[in-house]
């Protein structure tokens, strides 16, 4: 898989001033940094289950969260840490419902599949494969109806392609033309599949078309093309035009899940991918031109260094979960009170 | 357009997946017969007796329709669903495949039954669900079944046929036979994520199968229009690395020679055809239906009927004739009266056999309420 190096255009056309830009820098390197220690974490034993890392695909996440309002709703899988950080939910509490404490964002009862803040309006990761796309249709639908000023995103992988939710989320979505951005973020791998054992289509973009929805493939290692595509996409879905679709290539430096071994792809495909790694091109495109330092950068990789290990410090000394609260929590009748609640 | 040596799309009517522009808007559907039944493109190659096979099979299929509603208007049937209007596409389709190749219907497709040699009082004895019944009134009525024709049973659930289609021709692809599968649905099917499934993995193991969108523009209530934003199913197939074509499914010549192209394909290792059928369903879309509350009247009443369009066809190249025409129809009647008559006169299936035929062995559960059907009421 190679993708085509386009003519960069310089950084000032993105109309972001310099605190803009190493805002952006900051939020995928706290990302990085975030992910690299819950794989310690995980290893020590202290996270344990599911835990499926974003390494790698932080441009992603953090590009087009940035092109959103905290109005605008996000419904993501299960991969979803860093959606869920750069939408706004302190990383101190996902680190927390990493480590299964009562502290955490769904109260330690969810953990890394299953983070959740109504407050910053990120309405969930999810575990079934393209079963949270007929949600974020369906959020959508609400916000038409409603007459509500915002959209929704939402991101799924390469593998949930092939699921039937996602055929009947996009026909839906189209045919009644809501406020919703698809984003794909193809990284090449459903778990052990590659795409091309699991579609006769190179390229899923153009399957877009199938519904009568505009479809596009951006540059998913480069912050600021996701940045823009999601800005026209939210713009087009403002103006009642209906719903997008952006298949963004990237690719995850981890293996699926803790628990896979990789065995699927080579070292060296990594490597060749590490070479666009964001973390790396974007502070060396800020240092040649010219809008930061690599003092500055360094700066930056330090303090989220330190954030990073205050999450660990809150996540371990928080309280595990109450017993006592082992029924609540599910039944409506019983929800939860106060600001304890999810 | 499907490539095929044998059997050549007619050119210069036949529907490209590209226009001139490049765009796929530009579709023209494959259409062999004009709507007045002149002859406009190259016709498939075809014995005199197979071009009026299909015109008996069509004509046989729309009188046993009116007197299947007749039946159930009277009460003596409990449910139909007529295919009128749509007698081409399942004719000519099923006309087109080899005897080996497996049929998976949806639930509009007797007409490829009748092609396949099912006979009538067979499916008069299915509605009657009597002891006639091959299957003793187990299934829905309008529902057929032939595993000795290769014709998988009819389902209510939509689209969930497909991935069985798939998987049977991945079967026949491993096994290397020379069998291709024919797999129907409707337009409303398309929006189903069965559909979605089937067709990705049709493309990703380019299964030898023909999947045929019968469009008749209505699923129930919902017109094509709020089905899908996509203006040609055919397009869909794109999405998925399968060729489409659209065909005027009111013109039996065009289905055959598009299905026939795709089968061919399908059996030469090339993969997987979508064809999307443009056709249109006259009636109700059952008998519990009435189509007045949802369609205009004038709508139904333009509907573009396949038989006298054929049958101009053939009159004109001196095939056929009034009086051909009267036989048959006196023909037609004495078979499908013959048929009600005798089904007519067999008993309702015994309540024994009410567990019969789902379980190799039934459970206890099933063999105890059925001890409680079969006690004598005090």
């Amino acid at each position: 898989m190679t993708i085509r190096h386009e003519e960069r255009p310089v950084l000032t056309p993105h109309n972001l001033d310099e605190t803009e830009l190493l805002g952006l820098f900051r939020r995928m390197a706290l990302l990085r940094e975030f992910e690299e220690r819950t794989a310690e974490q995980y290893a020590r034993g202290r996270i344990w289950g599911f835990c499926h890392l974003y390494t790698g695909q932080e441009a992603v996440a953090v590009g087009a969260v940035s092109a959103l309002t905290r109005e605008d709703y996000v419904v993501t899988a299960y991969r979803d840490h860093g959606q869920a950080i750069a939408k706004g939910i302190d990383p101190k509490r996902v680190m927390a419902e990493l480590f299964g404490k009562r502290t955490g964002t769904s109260l330690g009862r969810g953990g890394s599949m299953h983070l959740f803040d109504r407050e910053v309006n990120f309405m969930g990761g999810y575990a079934i494969v393209g079963g949270h796309l007929p949600i974020a249709t369906g959020l959508a639908l609400a916000v038409q109806y409603r007459e509500e000023d915002r959209i929704v995103a939402t991101f799924f992988g390469d593998g949930a392609v092939a699921e039937g939710a996602f055929h009947e989320s996009l026909n839906l979505a189209q045919l009644w033309q809501l406020p919703v951005v698809f984003v794909l973020e193809n990284n090449l791998y459903g778990m052990g599949t590659a795409v091309e054992r699991a579609s006769a289509t190179r390229d899923f973009h153009p399957r877009a078309e199938a519904y009568g929805i505009p479809g596009e493939a951006v540059d998913g290692m480069d912050v600021l093309a996701v940045r823009e595509a999601v800005t026209r996409a939210r713009d087009r879905a403002l103006d009642g035009k209906g719903p997008s679709f952006l298949e963004m290539k990237t690719y995850r430096f981890r293996p699926h899940s803790m628990s896979d071994p990789g065995r699927y792809r080579t070292r060296g495909e990594v490597d060749i991918w590490r070479q666009r790694d964001p973390l790396r091109t974007f502070p060396e495109r800020l240092i040649e031109e010219e809008v930061a330092t690599r003092e500055q950068i360094d700066v930056i990789l330090g303090e989220v260094e330190e954030e990073v290990r205050e999450c660990i410090a809150f996540a371990e000394e928080s309280p595990h979960p109450e017993p006592a609260d082992l029924m609540r929590f599910v039944w409506a009748a019983d929800e939860p009170e106060g600001e304890d609640g999810p | 357009m499907i490539p095929s040596a044998s059997h050549p799309v007619p050119s210069g009517t036949a529907g490209s997946p590209s226009g001139p522009d490049g765009s796929p808007d530009s579709q023209v559907p494959l259409r062999v017969l004009s709507p007045d039944g002149g002859l406009e493109g190259e016709a498939p190659d075809l014995s005199p007796t197979e071009r009026e096979a299909l015109y008996r099979q069509m004509s046989r299929l729309r009188a046993f329709d009116n007197r299947m509603i007749n039946l159930q208007r009277q009460g003596r049937i409990g449910f139909y669903g007529p295919a009128t209007g749509q007698e081409a596409t399942t004719v000519g389709s099923a006309f087109a495949l080899e005897a080996g190749d497996w049929i998976f219907p949806a639930l509009r497709e007797a007409g490829a039954l009748l092609v396949r040699g099912y006979p009538l009082r067979k499916m008069v004895a299915q509605l009657y669900g009597n002891r006639a019944d091959d299957a003793l009134g187990h299934q829905m009525p309008c529902h057929y079944t032939a595993r000795e024709l290769r014709f998988v049973s009819m389902s209510s659930c939509i689209a969930n046929q497909l991935p069985q289609a798939v998987g049977a021709a991945w079967a026949a692809r491993i096994r290397g036979d020379r069998t291709v599968v024919l797999g129907y649905i409707g337009d409303g099917g398309t929006s189903e994520g069965d559909f979605h499934a089937a067709m990705n993995f049709a493309g990703v193991f380019r299964t030898p199968c023909v999947i045929l969108c019968q469009n008749n523009r209505w699923a129930i209530s919902v017109p094509v229009e709020k089905q899908t934003a996509v203006r040609e199913i055919a397009r869909k197939a794109a999405a998925y690395g399968i060729p489409g074509l659209q065909v005027d499914g009111n013109d039996v010549l065009a289905v055959v020679a598009a299905t026939r192209a795709a089968a061919d394909r399908a059996r030469c290792g090339g993969g997987p055809t979508f064809i999307e059928a443009l056709t249109y369903r006259a009636g109700p879309h059952t008998t519990s239906d009435d189509p007045t509350r949802y369609r205009a009247s004038e709508e139904a009443g333009r509907w573009p009927d396949p038989i006298p369009r054929y049958r101009a066809f053939l009159e004109a190249s001196g095939a056929w004739d009034e009086e051909r025409e009267r036989g048959l129809q006196a023909e037609l009647e004495g078979e499908i009266d013959a048929a009600i008559e005798e089904v007519e006169a067999e008993p309702a299936p015994d309540p024994a056999s009410l567990i019969e035929g789902v379980f190799a062995t039934p459970p206890a559960l099933l063999r105890d309420q059925l001890e409680e059907v079969l006690r004598p009421r005090r």
